[in-house]
């Protein structure tokens, strides 16, 4: 890959834990660091000065994680979640929700997914060390988008004339499926 | 210096958009940059420097494009027009942060009785 064996092993352990085109940015990063340290060392002592100025691979992996773009959507839907939570709760309550002809099926799996998504969600934003984990936030919130449309395509089919006690959390679910549908493409592609 | 470099994790946004505003650079070249700028005072392990851009650049305040040099992929960045205006915005709040915090503690402060 790089030219010596000690960057070639560094990168092999961060190929296995980040996204290919990181690696890929990576690799380019620390061989330049190990050709600036080649001009006044052996190979050897260059590539273990690169690599102890480029960072173990547990220090470089932890900053992915941090900034990950899978945790970042996980932490904005967690923190705006309970605030949809409540206006559907609330919109729900006052529109009687309970008596609107729906099977009991589509309800369960339509809860079922949404505790699914705040396991995943929690999973993101609670990794330190695993890049693979963040990814879950993505996943998380591609099944948030798909339950909020579910929502609101099944209010506009199967419920009477819109009340108004439902239009703030119409209004808050269609904001965050065109925040979730703006930020997803991002965290898909790393 | 560690205590510099722990000071530097704080403002590194504003120095990665400061490091691009001479034109386009990949990451070591900008990593490099921070160090010959600072006289050596301001490192950090240059493996977490990538991390950071990737979050400016999905922020939308830089922009990445792929070559390939020496058969090594490289990513070399540039400032977007929001990041120059982000970067004009850090440095006027650094000015009159840095002259206020100056001023406190140049000041003479007055004994208590």
């Amino acid at each position: 890959m790089a030219g010596h064996q000690l960057i070639d092993q560094h990168l092999a352990l961060l190929a296995g834990r980040l996204p290919g085109s990181a690696v890929d940015e990576l690799a380019d990063g620390l061989t330049e660091t190990w050709h600036h340290h080649l001009a006044g060392l052996s190979p050897t002592s260059a590539a273990d000065a690169a690599i102890a100025e480029f960072g173990t691979p547990d220090q470089i992996i932890d900053a992915f994680v941090t900034h990950a773009p899978g945790r970042r959507i996980a932490l904005r839907l967690l923190a705006s979640g309970p605030i949809v939570g409540v206006c559907w709760a609330a919109g729900l309550i006052a529109s009687r929700g309970w008596t609107w002809p729906l099977p009991h099926a589509p309800r369960i799996v339509f809860g079922l997914l949404l505790c699914g998504v705040v396991v995943a969600l929690l999973a993101a934003t609670t990794s330190r060390h695993s890049y693979r984990r963040t990814r879950l936030g993505a996943a998380g919130g591609a099944t948030l988008l798909v339950l909020d449309t579910a929502m609101l395509t099944t209010l506009s089919i199967v419920t009477p004339p819109l009340a108004w006690p439902l239009l703030p959390a119409i209004l808050a679910s269609l904001i965050r499926i065109a925040w979730t549908a703006r930020s997803l493409p991002a965290a898909l592609g790393r | 210096m560690e205590s510099h470099a722990q000071q530097l994790k704080g403002h590194l946004d504003a120095l990665l958009l400061a490091a691009l505003a001479g034109g386009p650079r990949h990451g070591y070249a900008i990593k490099e940059a921070l160090r010959e700028a600072s006289d050596g005072q301001f490192e950090l392990p240059t493996g977490t420097i990538y991390p950071a851009l990737h979050r400016l650049e999905a922020a939308g305040l830089i922009d990445g494009t792929w070559s390939t040099v020496d058969g090594r992929r490289r990513r070399t960045y540039q400032l977007t027009a929001r990041g120059e205006r982000r970067l004009q915005a850090d440095r006027t709040t650094w000015r009159e942060f840095a002259a206020t915090v100056t001023t406190l503690l140049e000041r003479p402060w007055p004994a208590t009785s």
